[in-house]
């Protein structure tokens, strides 16, 4: 019989067998938002072996990537673009405006890198998704046209949506209070402002409810998203730099925001990306109920007689980790059956709208979308939930003949309040 | 030949969206990413989603004489899927249904684009007392190449290769007839291969130089309701083997038997290169670590069996610990990586290639794997153990029992630096060594071999067999566009 118990880190032990310890490192620490360059020696370790194509959960295998499974081609798998990065990198290959393309066809959602079991990939390959947008951005060839135009409007109009920043707090109603020197602001995002009012009003009325003393500012700017997301991060910076003077003139000191793009780019770019320590407390709409509900501070007096299932933003789910809040709420709420899709929370499948898609890839996009949306009606819900307006205003658009209905998180708790 | 009016032809077939000759999407096909071997050259890249889409691309191919090169992920440890000689590769990932489960006769009817991932998810989904193997490979690769290609299962001691596994095909020749082989060319069924002319083995083996498989029927398998797997280690593989020989031919519902050197331990366990020992035996560490995997329909029968495995390991002197038991002293992170493999510890999975190969510092891999007699089963280990420790290489190696011990997989891999070409030569070096070493052991042939050692192999073959070989290859495809450069039917 062998007895061993010798060498440091490998252990064994007579009668209970191998032991090791502390011998991987879980990962590389690398430094996050850096060029690409940075990452060149993580690029190759990629062995294009696909395992960033499917999500494992209990019940079986699911594909996991919008990209791939709508280009088809290796290109749009996260390996794919992986060894792309490389060859650009390596000198195999060059710029050119498919390559942007390829780079650009994907919702920037994460699901990919959640899959890879090569710890720096899994931890850091949306760095280098990111790196090599703002490359093309200086090489030329980003972003896309309509991405371009849409960039145009939003330095005159500071909105995405072709819409005059004069009509951008034209959804208020008579009914909303304001706190005119209230520090708190409520960072309303350009989609709940001009396309999906009706999650503005519902936050807006829960946060009266609540008796939240809150004001949403005259001149609440895009927070930029839309711009660093497609690479184009000096424009990006120009406006965060401008909304931080806003809103520290004004004198905030908290938002809430019932946006995810607003969120993740408040809270993690601004400060990580672009160096802007804003000393701003950021938080989402269902941690700050959250926040409530555990001070006793939200009380349902409404039921809400429906079954949902509820949709992951990617945003705030895999880009920031917030996952259970939502969910937490929604269950709290009396009368709501919450009932999961088989790919849910770090493996959920992307809504198809983000990373600039819906402007630039229609077609990409919607059949994204469509996915959602029938992986929702399996569930046997009545309604998909979400807590992103972009999100909710995707499945409205693609919702047909009215199979499933859709519903922003806030809404619902505003019905139920 | 003008390739753009190739490629108009070629979308006339499948549809604009589908056909590439851009270089960004080529760049993929070129390469396989992972081996030491040389890359090669694809023109464009075609994704078919039917049979009758893939015979008129093979009469297109005939008519211009161009290379076809089939694929569903193009990564094997021979780059068999490289394209050599410039060409189409077809891409058949369109192609990755499941037809039929027939639950009597216990097989699947695939599509010749399915990989690992699709197969387990709808089999746990649709038919979950049913399984087919699973590969040591990333759920991403293909399960029909595997099988042409003797690709081995963790039921390989049950039933032998993913060869064996194949119960008939539907191929497109490479003169674009569709045919069958096997039951199902003359019946609805795909039960098998017998009692007709075994016309599959047109297919097998041959690197994809006979055609290209747009069906499969795979055999599938009773997931009994008890099962265990014992991880028991020995200091060396002298002491170890002949524990494992033994079990090998005793029944005992025994369905996989493998073993591993620490080497390769280090290897599953995603260890970085300052943490690998290169010389674990120097270490005194235990060098052998065997997988014995048993199942059984009752608690009786499955006491018995793991009752008589225990006995016959502690008559060779190792404790036959369990799996369960070994990887509850794992650190927690690497618990899912070794877990992948037992269903004890959630796994039962193809291995997501951290798991399956230590590419944790340089992403490249290759190995001298071979079919091969049990005798040489320590012969084969310590022969490319000096070598590799000649170049200052931990040595990996693994072997599989197979077919209730009637044969045997050994092979040693070969971890490199894919972005250091020094590196890159020393692993060439390194796998040419141990493959003439290893040759010397009468009874050796590697499986997916790269072209090298394919021509090594035609040297060797009788002649009268090379000749024959030649004569099919040159009957099923006159025009020889079937992955030209590579296979054992290349000229």
């Amino acid at each position: 019989m062998i007895n061993i118990t010798k060498e440091e880190k490998i252990k064994y032990i007579e009668g209970k067998g191998i032991s090791l310890i502390t011998t991987v490192p879980d990962k590389l620490e690398l430094e996050r938002n850096k060029g690409l360059e940075y990452y060149k020696d993580i690029l190759y370790q990629c062995g294009k072996c696909g395992t960033c194509r499917t999500a494992y959960q209990e019940k079986g295998w699911s594909r996991i990537c919008p990209s791939g499974e709508f280009g088809n081609f290796e290109a749009y798998y996260l390996g794919g673009k992986n060894l792309l990065s490389w060859g650009l990198n390596s000198e195999r290959l060059k710029w050119t405006h498919n390559l942007a393309e390829i780079f650009y066809s994907c919702t920037m959602c994460l699901a990919c890198m959640q899959q890879c079991q090569i710890p720096e990939i899994h931890h850091y390959a949306g760095e280098w998704l990111m790196a090599m947008r703002e490359e093309a951005v200086q090489e030329g060839f980003g972003p896309m046209p309509e991405q371009i135009k849409y960039t145009e409007h939003i330095m005159e109009q500071h909105n995405p949506y072709m819409e005059e920043h004069k009509n951008r707090t034209n959804w208020i109603t008579s009914n909303i209070h304001q706190i005119q020197d209230a520090k708190l602001a409520y960072f309303v995002g350009c989609t709940a402002s001009y396309r999906e009012k009706t999650i503005a009003i519902a936050t807006a009325e829960l946060l009266n409810s609540l008796q939240v003393d809150f004001r949403i500012l005259k001149d609440e700017f895009c927070c930029g998203s839309p711009m660093y997301m497609t690479g184009q991060t000096e424009k990006a910076r120009k406006i965060a730099e401008t909304n931080i003077t806003n809103l520290k003139n004004e004198g905030i000191e908290k938002i809430i925001t019932s946006c995810a793009g607003c969120y993740r780019t408040l809270k993690e770019t601004y400060p990580m990306k672009f160096g802007i320590e804003h000393e701003i407390e950021i938080i989402h709409l269902p941690e700050f109920l959250l926040q409530k509900e555990e001070k006793g501070e939200l009380e349902f007096k409404n039921s809400v007689e429906m079954k949902i299932t509820y949709h992951d933003p990617c945003h705030i789910g895999r880009h920031m980790g917030l996952y259970e809040a939502p969910r937490e709420i929604l269950k709290k709420i009396p009368g709501i059956i919450l009932k999961e899709m088989d790919r849910n929370r770090h493996n959920a499948w992307c809504c198809g709208s983000g990373g600039g898609v819906r402007s630039a890839f229609k077609e990409l996009s919607n059949f994204a979308g469509n996915e959602r949306i029938q992986e929702a009606k399996k569930t046997n819900a009545d309604a998909i939930v979400s807590s992103c307006p972009f999100c909710l205003n995707q499945f409205k658009s693609n919702i047909e003949n009215n199979e499933i209905k859709s519903y922003d998180l806030a809404e619902l708790v505003r019905k139920a309040l | 030949m003008n390739n753009g009016e190739v490629i108009e032809e070629l979308r006339k077939i499948v549809g604009d969206k589908y056909v590439s000759d851009q270089p960004e999407i080529q760049f993929l096909y070129h390469y396989d990413f992972i081996t030491a071997e040389p890359e090669g050259k694809c023109d464009f890249v075609i994704m078919p989603e039917k049979a009758i889409e893939v015979q008129e691309i093979v009469k297109i191919a005939n008519k211009y004489r161009i290379p076809v090169v089939p694929w569903v992920s193009g990564i094997n440890f021979g780059s068999i899927a490289t394209p050599r000689k410039g060409g189409m590769v077809v891409d058949l990932r369109r192609m990755n249904r499941v037809i039929e489960v027939n639950e009597d006769d216990m097989y699947v009817i695939v599509e010749g684009g399915i990989t690992w991932a699709d197969l387990k998810g709808y089999l746990d989904l649709n038919h979950p007392n049913f399984r087919a193997g699973i590969t040591f490979s990333p759920p991403g690769t293909g399960v029909v190449p595997s099988c042409l290609c003797y690709g081995m299962f963790d039921l390989g001691m049950l039933g032998g290769t993913g060869a064996e596994f194949t119960n008939g095909l539907e191929v497109v020749l490479p003169t674009g007839e569709l045919i069958r082989t096997g039951s199902c060319s003359l019946t609805g069924y795909w039960y098998g291969r017998q009692p007709l002319p075994d016309l599959t083995g047109l297919f097998i083996g041959w690197e994809g130089n006979t055609g290209i498989v747009t069906k499969a029927a795979i055999k599938l398998w009773p997931r009994l309701p008890y099962r265990k797997d014992f991880l028991p280690f020995a200091i060396t593989m002298e002491e170890g083997v002949p524990m494992m020989l033994k079990l090998s031919k005793t029944g005992l519902g025994i369905v996989d038997l493998v073993m591993i050197n620490m080497g390769w331990a280090q290897s599953l366990q995603g260890f970085d290169e300052k943490s690998v020992a290169k010389d674990p035996v120097a270490l005194g560490l235990p060098d052998f670590l065997g997988l014995i995997t048993t199942q059984a329909y009752t608690e009786e029968q499955h006491k018995a069996q793991c009752d008589a495995i225990k006995t016959i390991c502690r008559e060779h002197n190792v404790e036959p610990l369990t799996a369960e038991r070994q990887l509850a002293n794992f650190p927690e992170q690497m618990r899912g990586v070794i877990g992948h493999i037992f269903p004890a510890t959630g796994g039962e999975n193809p291995i997501q290639f951290w798991g399956c190969w230590n590419f944790s510092r340089g992403g490249g891999g290759e190995w001298i794997g071979c079919y091969n007699s049990t005798r040489n089963i320590v012969k084969y280990y310590n022969l490319s153990r000096e070598i590799c420790l000649k170049y200052g290489k931990a040595p990996q190696y693994y072997c599989r029992i197979m077919f209730g011990g009637h044969y045997c997989v050994t092979r040693t891999n070969v971890n490199f630096n894919k972005n250091d070409q020094e590196d890159i030569e020393k692993t060439r070096v390194i796998l040419k060594e141990i493959h003439d070493a290893v040759q010397k052991l009468d009874g050796v042939i590697m499986y997916k071999p790269p072209k090298w050692i394919v021509q090594y192999y035609k040297e060797k073959t009788l002649p009268t067999t090379r000749e024959l070989i030649g004569k099919i290859k040159k009957f099923l495809d006159p025009n020889n566009i079937m992955n030209p450069g590579q296979g054992i039917g290349d000229d």
